[in-house]
């Protein structure tokens, strides 16, 4: 920014006693004018018109109004792929969390002390967090085929590669005095992991992983739409059949099954912290 | 000056904050108010400004009697009593002189309030209260990184913009190690003498408030045990302030 | 041994019982969900597809990754982006509102709890179906990207809006009272200020969040970067799958890094 200094000079100010502060030029108009330009170049790029958006939305309330009264003689085929979905997520998260526990561990340069193996460990959540889920389901349903496996592969990735990243932060910032002390009885390095650092992270661990849990039914939600199985499916064919009502039902399903979902993980992780 | 004649306060859940206090506070006094916590000391200080009201009695400020303030007046009323608070009340992720001119504000024209726009002089008249209190170098930096001892300087020049008569301060310096809150003790002295300013302080430290005030006031339960000046108080005199009598086990710093 | 330590030794929280009890519950859940395993189909034609895609992201199409053109990943990702910060924006615009009349401390508690019902049941559709709803009111394309993100935004964005409301510290309040402030005064300088970093920072975070939204949206033609790469897959287009892939992975790890960059300036400075 020294550019931009050079560019508006500091303001000067003299007190009553002869004293002088200079103050920066304020970055506010830069700030500003950086913000109209991509808010301009968004709004060409997008085609984004709130005259269109007024005029026409009264069509986002016709189809809303439509997916009411939701059709409940449809549940009982909601009910299966509503519980594929929970152990889509289930499973996937049960897995994902289990190993990101070894992957955070060598990611975490406190605990492991090979700068080599922290880089490896990291890049390897780091490409597993960036790939969208959704894209990495559609490519499992090209490998694995049609179905819940392939959902379950693709939350798996997702929780792992999250899991492991607030992990390995948690652990880089845990309390590493008790290990130390460990360390100098004589102890080895994994037999003081387990008893110092283990019980400080077990809370989070425990409580990140239910976290990832709760987010995945509601990702899973969607996952059928590439044909990875779970509620997706049938919501993505009855939209395609213009069932809206049957869509209704999927969705208060749906929402009944993530609220219960939540509160009950909410509960368990206020309980754990 | 500050007269209260049969002062007292009621909070709502019945809790007798003041009991029947009677005292002047002349132009240009240092006092320090001691007493144990919840003795009524904050409640005493925060009726001066009438950010508690009293119940009962007549409490004047320069001859005007402040529970008949409403609106304007009470806020015009308030430019005059400035207030320093224990926990500094910075907003921390604006700079220092921005956080000093909001004690400028209520002076200001709306437009200009609702813009941010502050005229040179407000800024020099920030600048010099923060010169007042040694803070000068520190005008343009955000106030979250400063230590505890710099954030209530920068309260204390806040409060010193706004060029009030009377000094009101509610345990200034508990939150602070005893070397800074000397240091801002100082600043306290400093103003009262060479601004010549009424200066209120709340201090559950009594051997600051012997050191730094010339008037003590020893309050206990609600009501003034003691009001005179620091030559008068006598470990006698502390006892009953905080009532070691009782058997309680209050530790006198 | 000593009759007292042995006393000491019962008192011990017995726990193994509970510990016992969670295990058991989580086998039972896992062995129960287990069965969504079973529709695994690995074939040989699977596999060489995977290799097919690894091989793509090797040898990507180099004309599609650094053409230019409304068809070329340059476009692509600009497109993308403007759909997350456009989404974020008039999210939050709808957000803000939201907030103020969901904060225990500004609003009567009933208030709270519908407005945050509703917070809720906005937060469970999932984004797909705003896609398909919002393509009816925009016509197809990157506006209705927009709106499906603003829409989705709204849950995240007020709920950690809320939490910021809730955190005010009332004292600065008091200090601007005690001043002499009218209300008016005490919302500009009191409250704006302790906010809006806050908020902007996580309007930050959300955008990352959006950016990845944004990827996908394109399964439903709400525009961005997905579309495309849905094609090329369904046309076994492996090169082209691995140039938008390229595309895609520096995308995200860009803004990433400098939303991060961003939210450390404005928490600490």
């Amino acid at each position: 920014m020294r550019w931009y200094d050079k560019l508006f000079k500091p303001k000067k100010f003299t007190l009553t006693n002869g004293k002088t502060v200079s103050q920066k030029f304020t970055r506010a108009p830069l700030i500003l004018l950086l913000l109209l330009v991509v808010l301009i170049i968004s709004v060409v790029v997008t085609g984004f018109s709130l005259p269109t958006l007024f005029t026409n939305f009264t069509q986002f309330w016709i189809v809303f109004a439509d997916l009411f009264p939701p059709k409940w003689s449809y549940f009982p085929s909601v009910w299966q792929p509503l519980i594929d979905t929970i152990k889509m997520s289930f499973f996937g998260s049960f897995f994902g969390a289990l190993c990101a526990l070894p992957l955070a561990i060598l990611s975490a340069n406190n605990v492991t002390n090979s700068r080599v193996v922290n880089l490896v460990a990291r890049f390897v959540l780091t490409i597993m967090r960036t790939l969208p889920t959704l894209v990495a389901a559609l490519i499992a349903t090209y490998i694995f085929g049609l179905g819940t496996f392939a959902g379950t592969v693709a939350i798996f990735i997702f929780s792992m590669s999250f899991v492991g990243k607030q992990l390995f932060e948690y652990i880089e910032t845990v309390n590493m005095g008790a290990y130390e002390a460990l360390i100098a009885t004589g102890a080895n390095a994994p037999r003081s992991f387990v008893t110092t650092i283990f019980p400080q992270i077990l809370p989070t661990y425990l409580s990140t992983s239910l976290f990832a849990f709760e987010g995945n039914v509601r990702y899973a939600a969607i996952l059928g739409y590439v044909g990875a199985g779970g509620i997706g499916m049938i919501l993505n064919q009855k939209i395609g059949w213009r069932e809206f009502q049957s869509v209704g039902m999927i969705l208060v399903s749906l929402f009944v099954a993530v609220v219960l979902i939540e509160t009950l993980s909410q509960q368990l992780r206020k309980y754990l912290s | 000056m500050i007269k209260f004649e049969h002062v007292s306060k009621v909070y709502p859940n019945g809790v007798k904050g003041l009991q029947d206090i009677n005292l002047e506070i002349e132009d240009g006094e240092f006092v320090g108010i001691i007493g144990m916590s919840g003795a009524g000391k904050s409640t005493f200080i925060r009726t001066i400004n009438r950010l508690n009201s009293i119940t009962e009695g007549k409490l004047t400020v320069d001859n005007i009697e402040i529970s008949h303030l409403k609106g304007k007046e009470l806020r015009r009323f308030r430019r005059k009593v400035g207030m320093i608070f224990q926990s500094y009340n910075l907003v921390p992720r604006i700079s220092v002189i921005r956080n000093v001119m909001s004690s400028l504000v209520p002076d200001m024209s709306m437009w200009r309030v609702a813009l941010g726009l502050f005229s040179k002089e407000d800024k020099i008249r920030a600048l010099e209260a923060l010169d007042r209190v040694s803070m000068l170098d520190k005008s343009f930096v955000r106030t979250d990184q400063l230590s505890g001892g710099q954030q209530q300087r920068v309260s204390l020049a806040r409060t010193l913009a706004q060029n009030p008569s009377v000094l009101l301060a509610d345990e200034p310096v508990a939150a602070l190690d005893p070397v800074t809150a000397r240091e801002v003790m100082d600043d306290f002295k400093r103003i009262n003498e060479e601004l010549g300013q009424t200066v209120l302080i709340n201090i559950h430290h009594v051997d600051l408030a012997l050191d730094y005030a010339k008037r003590i006031i020893g309050i206990r339960a609600g009501r003034v045990v003691y009001d005179g000046p620091v030559a008068g108080v006598t470990q006698e005199i502390l006892d009953q302030i905080y009532a070691k009598s009782e058997g309680e086990n209050n530790e006198v710093v | 041994m000593n009759k007292k330590l042995e006393d000491v030794l019962l008192t011990q929280p017995k726990r193994a019982k509970y510990y016992i009890t969670a295990a058991v519950l989580v086998l039972a859940m896992l062995i129960w969900s287990s069965s969504a395993l079973n529709q695994m189909h690995v074939t040989s034609k699977g596999l060489s597809i995977g290799w097919n895609i690894l091989e793509g992201i090797i040898t990507p199409d180099t004309t599609l990754l650094f053409g230019g053109g409304d068809s070329g990943v340059a476009y692509l990702i600009l497109q993308t982006i403007s759909i997350a910060f456009l989404g974020t924006i008039v999210g939050a615009f709808i957000a803000v509102p939201l907030s103020f009349i969901s904060a225990t401390n500004i609003v009567p508690k009933p208030i709270v709890v519908i407005t945050r019902f509703v917070i809720m049941a906005i937060r469970t559709v999932p984004s797909l179906v705003y896609g398909l709803m919002f393509i009816r009111v925009t016509g197809p394309g990157p506006f209705a990207g927009v709106m499906t993100l603003a829409v989705v935004s709204i849950g995240m964005i007020s709920k950690l809006f809320i939490e910021t409301i809730e955190d005010l510290d009332s004292g600065i309040l008091e200090s601007l009272d005690a001043a002499g402030s009218t209300l008016f005064q005490k919302i500009r300088y009191g409250v704006l200020p302790q906010l809006s970093s806050d908020f902007i920072s996580i309007l930050a975070y959300r955008f990352d969040m959006n950016l990845r939204e944004a990827t996908i949206l394109g399964l439903v033609g709400a525009g961005g970067i997905g579309a495309p790469m849905i094609f090329a897959m369904s046309g076994y287009e492996w090169h082209k799958v691995g140039a938008i892939l390229i595309g895609l992975f520096i995308l995200i790890f860009v803004i990433e890094y400098l939303s991060d960059k961003l939210r450390q300036y404005l928490l600490h400075g």
